[in-house]
């Protein structure tokens, strides 16, 4: 097999070819599918961060997430390619994530508030028949409006070389801006009486109420944010993954996968988690059998339900 | 006075039915000919919206034509989203609840396979309307046809092209579907058999993946000459675009497995990036049509204000031929009509008659279309004005 040539010390071997595909190792393809595997890791935890805060303080699973995701693609889609240009793609991502905020704010007292504000026995139940049923009225309606087509925002940033890897330029940008993303989550959830509101919320929703906190105003709050996060990756991420009316679908999956091996409602098990279901992925696809990418994230779900049932990051509940 | 007059529409009923009225009655109803085609993601919706456009016209102009033994014909469109259980579904409700004579539309290889497994059983015949995968007929089902390249002479087609440039190190990059399978073992025996000297690296992925990324940069360390990207749909676009984010493009050459670079959004999906690309045509605009593929493209090119594409033209023929089979069995009985579809010799697009042999392996009742490789060379090209880099000897 040809060596690789690079900045690392040539280690090439071949691994050979097991069920008819060839596997090619070296130090520097290791590099690359690690980073490749970190980069989108951080992306899968925007989603994942958005699914995790909303169950931490309105307790409740939102089924429609991916369909946020793909409001935010369709957003940016639109923003670019219609209205302000590939120079302004930053812009119009901001534009996605204050969208789908909106849309998130006027759902929420419509379909989750009435789960608190009225006397009801099976919540959980009651949000998910509502949650999936959104699933099913945005998808629709994004197939009505949009078509089945694909589309892509276009984009004009260059390469980035990061390392031995060559990046395109939305990835990359992505990446930061999801970084960037996670760090004003942090902020306002850390710094601001907001956060220190949502975080007592998370906390005890009766107390906060007692105190005279409007609830049902944070959780509209909380909820337009999660999905906002949502919207968000969708825009940052629809010039790599395309803009289409399931294009949530598969990121939906991903993020309850972080939930699980990080810990629902914790949001450094949302970080961590991302980090590892990319590199499992990526290393597995890479190095073991390619075919079988989507099922390393769940073997290391399954490993980790085994080793810590609440997540790494999770605490166990308690019962009276 | 309501029941009375219940009691006499039933009455009236049941006379015309004494007197052997019903069946004239029936008879005015349209003949069903269903369509199951991809219409929504993780289908391959494009070639799904052409080949429902060119089924549609198909069914207007046999209709101006007086219908079939003295009925209207009506299109029945189900969508399969490229799910084989969706698809089985829209079969078994064709067949059952709306009495559909003929099914036709598919395009992704594994529904067919899967629809053929019921049919074999219900007995309405099937018409692959551009799956590729030898499955769909090779099984030699009666109820099985199909008007589109198998795998071996598409393989042939990219194999041929591959020797023509003397690449000698070459990606099949595959998705795990009965169609991505069986072009990435057909590409390694005919390589084999033919002894062509060639180094491929074979990588499957699945078709939900959205990162090919770990899987292209194992195609970098390969270094190929040529990749043939076997993805349907969104898989292939992503392979195009992520192929560039790996470097791997515009190094090396990339031959998608069918046409979906003729479709009209592929330069909005991938601008400069889409040049350079190559893929396997079954139809050029350069290509001669029959007197019946030419009223179809007037009629394509007034309706839809742009030149008709390959699965059109299919979806189209394939609404004719099943017509034809009927008139030549003078019923719609499946047993009639697919000894109808065996021994005739029916007009399609092309210039070549369809015919739909009891022959060896895949080419069990298939007729293929001619085969070639287009290549973009400029940004914003047509398949009409693509070049023309390889045409598979007939």
């Amino acid at each position: 097999m040809t060596p690789e040539t690079g900045w690392l010390p040539h280690a090439s071997r071949h691994l050979g070819a097991a069920k008819g595909w060839t596997v090619i190792f070296s130090a520097e393809l290791l590099v690359q599918t690690v980073l490749s595997g970190l980069m989108v890791g951080v992306l899968y935890a925007l989603m994942a961060l958005g699914i995790t805060f909303i169950y931490s303080i309105v307790k409740t699973i939102n089924w429609a997430m991916g369909e946020f995701y793909m409001i935010g693609s369709y957003i940016q889609f639109v923003a670019v390619h219609y209205l302000l240009g590939a120079r302004w793609w930053w812009l119009a991502a901001i534009i996605s994530a204050a969208g789908t905020f909106l849309v998130g704010l006027i759902l929420e007292p419509i379909l989750i508030k009435p789960m608190y504000a009225r006397p009801m026995q099976r919540r959980d139940d009651y949000a998910t028949v509502v949650t999936i049923a959104l699933l099913l009225l945005l998808r629709s309606l994004a197939v009505a409006l949009g078509g089945p087509n694909q589309y892509r925002p276009e984009s004009d940033l260059p390469v980035v070389w990061i390392g031995p890897l060559p990046q395109e330029g939305a990835r990359v940008a992505a990446f930061v801006c999801a970084l960037l993303a996670l760090a004003v989550f942090w902020i306002v959830i850390k710094k601001t009486w907001v956060g220190l509101a949502l975080r007592a919320a998370a906390q005890n929703r009766v107390a906060v109420q007692t105190s005279g906190v409007d609830v049902y105003r944070l959780d509209a709050i909380a909820f337009a944010i999660g999905v906002a996060l949502a919207g968000l990756a969708g825009a940052l991420l629809a010039p790599l993954f395309m803009v289409f009316p399931t294009n949530g679908a598969v990121t939906t999956v991903k993020g309850f996968e972080i939930i699980v091996i990080g810990g629902l409602g914790s949001i450094p098990g949302a970080l961590v988690g991302g980090l590892l279901l990319g590199l499992a992925e990526s290393l597995g696809a890479a190095f073991i059998s390619s075919p079988y990418q989507n099922v390393y994230g769940f073997l290391l779900v399954i490993v980790v339900l085994i080793v810590r049932p609440d997540g790494l990051f999770g605490e166990r509940g308690r019962e009276a | 006075m309501q029941r009375r007059k219940l009691l006499g529409a039933a009455s009236l009923l049941a006379v015309l039915a004494t007197l052997g009225l019903a069946p004239v009655i029936a008879q005015q109803e349209p003949m069903v000919f269903g369509l199951i085609t991809p219409l929504s993601p993780p289908g391959e919706t494009a070639l799904g919206q052409l080949a429902k456009r060119g089924a549609e016209i198909g069914v207007e102009y046999i209709n101006e034509k007086g219908g079939v033994l003295g009925r209207k014909v009506a299109l029945s469109i189900h969508d399969s989203a490229g799910k084989n259980e969706q698809g089985v579904a829209a079969y078994r409700r064709l067949v059952s609840s709306e009495k559909a004579v003929a099914v036709f539309g598919f395009i992704h290889s594994g529904v067919n396979i899967a629809v053929n497994e019921v049919a074999k059983e219900m007995g309405v015949p099937t018409m692959g309307t551009q799956t590729g995968a030898s499955d769909v007929t090779a099984k030699k089902y009666d109820i099985a046809f199909r008007t589109h390249a198998v795998d071996a002479p598409r393989a042939a087609t990219w194999l041929g092209w591959i020797q023509k440039n003397k690449w000698k190190r070459v990606t099949v990059i595959a998705e795990t579907t009965d169609y991505g399978i069986g072009l990435a073992k057909e590409t390694e025996k005919q390589s084999k058999e033919k002894n062509l000297g060639l180094e491929i690296q074979t990588i499957m992925f699945d078709r939900t993946t959205t990162d090919l990324l770990p899987q292209l940069l194992q195609v970098k360390a390969f270094k190929p000459d040529a990749i043939v990207n076997v993805g349907v749909g969104q898989p292939l676009d992503l392979m195009i675009t992520q192929a560039h984010t790996a470097g791997l493009l515009p190094g090396a050459q990339m031959v998608t497995s069918y046409d979906a670079p003729a479709r009209p959004q592929f330069w909005q999906l991938h601008g400069d990036k889409g040049v350079g690309i190559s893929f396997v045509a079954f139809y050029s605009p350069k290509s001669e049509l029959s007197d019946l593929g030419k009223e179809f493209a007037k009629r394509y090119q007034a309706k839809f204000n742009e030149p008709p594409v390959y699965a059109a033209l299919n979806g189209f023929a394939n609404a004719i031929v099943f017509a034809d089979a009927i008139k030549k069995a003078n019923s719609t009985e499946p047993k009639a009509m697919i000894k109808a579809l065996e021994e005739g010799s029916f007009t399609g697009w092309s210039t070549t008659p369809v015919t739909f042999p009891r022959a060896e392996g895949a080419l069990w009742h298939n007729w293929s279309p001619p085969l070639m490789v287009l290549h973009y060379t400029a940004k914003d090209q047509t398949p009409a004005t693509a070049e023309v880099a390889y045409v598979l000897a007939q």
